[in-house]
């Protein structure tokens, strides 16, 4: 199947301020996306995700490279027909009420009276608004807005949701209620590309990511390629003495008592007999598998060092 | 086309829910009332007066939405970054101009409409004939609709308040096109004369829309006038705004 | 002390400063020396510019000033400006606005005593809006206020001559001329006056009337002048009207309106007539 996205090579840097230096914001930068996958696109901020997202989207132009949508090149109107788009901070038209907006964006999309109405209501109970549909986009929270949002950019039924940074400024319950949209959107057989620099988040859905640092594809890959499945460490609280000789590395915690670091499970059983021996308690457990979060600093920290010796 | 209405009700909606609007209609239709008032202090003719005040207020607060409804169309919508879901839509970008300028002029029309009429209605209360006003109301609203396409230009690229002095100076420039006429007699050099010309054809002739003098003496302006007036008006506009549409076309939202 | 009151205090402090203020301001004003006002007024060709397509309403705005710049009597030098404001700037403006041109006629005439510049700004009215037979009309009638009946009969007779003028006009180009004494070309006029159809009855009655008057008036000083001429040569005046006639002074005796001859007084040299229907002869 082709894929929904192709990126290759792109290139964009933006002059600075009067005109003086110039700041690469995406170099190189490669990914596809196929269809009916959740793709993630990572990166602190000041990555180039957003700018690589416009460009995607046509608004703005790349230095070098080339970016299609589902084969066609970002400003043509058909592809966009086949998509939907939720920017990052989403600000709408303060006078209008909720269904208004839908409904502008509706007739937009080229599609008629009937089919608006069916499709707004749809999308409304879809995001959680019900019973807000008539308010002025001005009243609501910032919650509220990345529903409408969100409302806006699938009630057309796109086959491709693009969304940047869509769970920025929302509270835990938010966030879930987004992630659980994707996933339904995923089972519907769409493909949502989204950017993020929450790495949790995009741990608990992405099929594949990529990660960018400084303009530059750092990993790209299934998130269970990238990490390994096994458990890295465990991490054990100990209170009162450690004995020496059990290996792993040892951290001051600010109550007094020990963290411990072991290499495996299999340090685990001799680490615990040889505590309880010298007499400290066990007050914690954790096997700990490397997160997302981690696999990201690894890179960073790369990155850095790379760029410190060139 | 069916984009290009739905963005224009909707930025005549987002003009008719802010109350600036509101708040120069009223004041042009207190003038209008005023006027009646204001008549007295002559000596002479008083429905002149009200004449001349009605049209005034018909072209100045038409001129006032014009310039600061405007030049704020595109601008807000790039600051506020509405933009960026509009223009992922199915939408060509051209269309999305289209739109602005078409809301735009609806709210125009409104204005001249509602201001207009009570001109109208102010002069026949006085006991003569208002029609002769007409065909200046309708220049004056072709006259607004070549600003109000400046102000759309100079809204897609750049923010409001230059956009707004850009589109002030193109008023004033239109209104003094008949100088650069007088100015290239004077001139001395071949090449400055050339320029005079220059201007005096690409700026708008916005004195050739403006036959409120006549209207007012109840002189009759012939057909022919009237409609290459307003031919040249509407014209005119066209051009500025597809020009508008290129430079929409081209830009970039970093 | 509390924060609203300070702010009460604040604010009415400065009220009352600009009050103080203001009313120092007042005090200061000079009293209006007139033509200071006026070196303000910039020529009418930059006031055009300056309206930006507002034309006809800065006109009314600088004839409202005016209005007001004239009410004030009080004023030294009121009429040095008063063609500048009437006649240059205003109807470089809106040379179609009626108004100014005559009522700063009316103030150089009647206040200012001057004639002429009166006339100037009516006959400039004239030649912007010729069909406006107001213009000339006014001009004779500050003509025959000033005695001056030729140039004000010159003047109703150009404005009889604007199309859709009031046919009274023509009248008062007769009275004008009987008035400086031109009685034959009066009478004319009045015979124009009777027989022109257009007339009603009534103007037809005054017409006949006045061509009888004039026509009596006219035989008479005629008939005086002949008598005293008759009198240089002869030494003594004639004893009958016929007399004039065979002295080769007249060519014919005229007859008054109603076929009968004159009366002659030889004692006294007066000629009278008794024509019926004839006031104040």
């Amino acid at each position: 199947m082709p894929p929904v996205i192709e990126i290759r090579n792109l290139r964009k840097s933006f002059r600075g301020h009067l005109g003086i230096g110039s700041h690469l914001a995406v170099d190189d930068l490669s990914l596809s996306v196929q269809p009916g996958e959740i793709y993630g696109l990572l990166g602190p901020n000041g990555a180039g995700k957003t700018t690589t997202l416009k460009m995607l989207l046509g608004l703005v132009r790349p230095d070098a490279g080339t970016v299609t949508l589902f084969g066609r090149p970002p400003r043509d109107v058909a592809a966009r027909r086949r998509l939907g788009f939720l920017p990052e901070n989403p600000y709408f038209y303060d006078y209008l009420t909720a269904v208004e907006f839908l409904d502008l964006y509706g007739r937009l999309h080229g599609l008629d009276a009937g089919e608006r109405r069916g499709r707004i209501d749809r999308a409304i109970e879809r995001v959680g608004l019900k019973g807000r549909e008539k308010t002025p986009l001005r009243k609501f929270s910032k919650g509220m807005v990345q529903r409408v949002g969100l409302a806006q950019a699938i009630q057309h039924d796109p086959e491709l949701v693009i969304l940047d940074e869509p769970m920025s400024g929302l509270d835990p319950v938010g966030r879930r209620e987004v992630r659980d949209l994707i996933l339904t959107l995923k089972a519907q057989g769409k493909t949502i590309f989204f950017s993020s620099h929450i790495l949790q988040d995009a741990e608990m859905v992405c099929d594949r990511v990529a990660i960018l640092f400084k303009g530059k594809l750092r990993a790209v890959g299934r998130l269970d390629d990238l990490m390994s499945p096994e458990a890295k460490w465990v991490e054990v609280t100990v209170k009162g003495s450690v004995p020496s000789g059990i290996g792993g590395e040892r951290r001051e915690n600010p109550d007094g008592s020990t963290l411990l670091v072991l290499p495996g499970f299999d340090a685990l059983a001799p680490a615990v007999a040889a505590i309880t021996a010298a007499g400290g308690t066990i007050a914690g457990v954790w096997p700990r598998r490397e997160s997302l979060e981690d696999l990201f600093l690894r890179e960073i920290g790369r990155a850095q060092v790379e760029e410190r010796v060139s | 086309m069916r984009a290009i209405a739905a963005v224009a009700l909707n930025t005549f909606r987002e003009a008719i829910r802010d109350r600036v609007l509101y708040l120069i209609l009223a004041v042009a239709l207190a003038v209008v009332g005023g006027s009646r008032f204001v008549a007295m202090l002559t000596v002479g003719s008083e429905v002149k007066i009200v004449k001349d005040l009605g049209l005034a207020a018909v072209s100045i607060f038409g001129l006032l939405i014009a310039v600061f409804v405007g030049v704020s169309l595109v601008s807000k919508e790039i600051e506020r970054r509405t933009v960026f879901t509009l223009l992922a839509q199915p939408v060509a970008r051209w269309q999305f101009i289209a739109g602005k300028y078409a809301g735009l002029l609806l709210v125009l029309a409104a204005n001249v409409v509602l201001v207009g009429g009570a001109v109208l209605a102010a002069v026949a209360l006085m006991g003569e004939s208002p029609l002769a006003l007409v065909p200046a109301i309708v220049l004056i609203l072709v006259e607004l609709s070549v600003v109000a396409a400046f102000s759309v230009l100079f809204s897609s690229f750049t923010n409001p308040i230059l956009a707004a002095v850009g589109t002030v100076a193109v008023y004033v420039a239109g209104h003094l096109s008949w100088s650069f006429d007088l100015l290239r007699k004077r001139v001395a050099t071949a090449a400055a004369r050339t320029l005079c010309d220059v201007l005096h054809a690409v700026l708008p002739n916005l004195d050739r829309l403006d036959v409120k003098a006549d209207a007012v003496h109840g002189v009759a302006i012939p057909a022919g006038t009237f409609a290459a007036a307003a031919a040249y008006g509407a014209f005119y506009a066209i051009a500025v705004v597809v020009l508008a549409c290129i430079v929409f076309e081209r830009r970039e939202f970093a | 002390m509390s924060g609203a009151l300070r702010a009460g205090l604040l604010l009415a402090t400065a009220v009352l400063g600009t009050g103080l203020a203001r009313a120092r301001l007042v005090a200061l004003d000079a009293p209006s020396s007139g033509s200071k006002d006026l070196l303000y007024l910039p020529n009418g060709k930059y006031l055009r510019a300056a309206s930006l397509g507002q034309a006809p309403l800065a006109a009314d705005l600088v004839y409202f000033w005016a209005i007001q710049f004239y009410s004030d009597y009080g004023r030294a030098d009121r009429f040095r400006f008063t063609e500048h404001v009437f006649g240059s700037v205003i109807p470089e403006l809106d040379p179609r606005f009626i108004d100014p041109y005559w009522l700063g006629a009316l103030i150089l005439t009647t206040e200012g005593g001057d004639l002429e510049g009166g006339l100037r700004l009516l006959d400039l009215g004239a030649e912007k809006n010729p069909r406006e037979w107001v213009f000339p009309f006014l001009a004779g009638w500050e003509c025959d206020h000033a005695k001056e009946y030729d140039r004000a009969a010159a003047y109703f007779d150009r404005a009889a001559r604007i199309p859709d003028a009031p046919a009274a006009l023509v009248r008062l180009v007769a009275g004008m001329r009987a008035r400086g004494g031109n009685l034959r070309e009066a009478i004319a006029k009045w015979e124009e006056v009777l027989t022109d159809p257009r007339g009603d009855d009534a103007s037809h009655a005054i017409a006949e009337r006045q061509v009888r008057t004039l026509t009596v008036r006219a035989d008479l000083q005629d008939l005086e002048a002949a008598v005293l001429t008759f009198r240089e040569r002869r030494g003594a005046p004639p004893r009958r009207l016929d007399e004039l006639v065979h002295a080769g002074i007249l060519t014919r005796l005229p007859l008054d309106p109603d076929g009968k001859p004159y009366r002659y007084d030889p004692r006294t040299g007066a000629v009278t007539s008794d024509a019926s229907r004839v006031l104040g002869s």
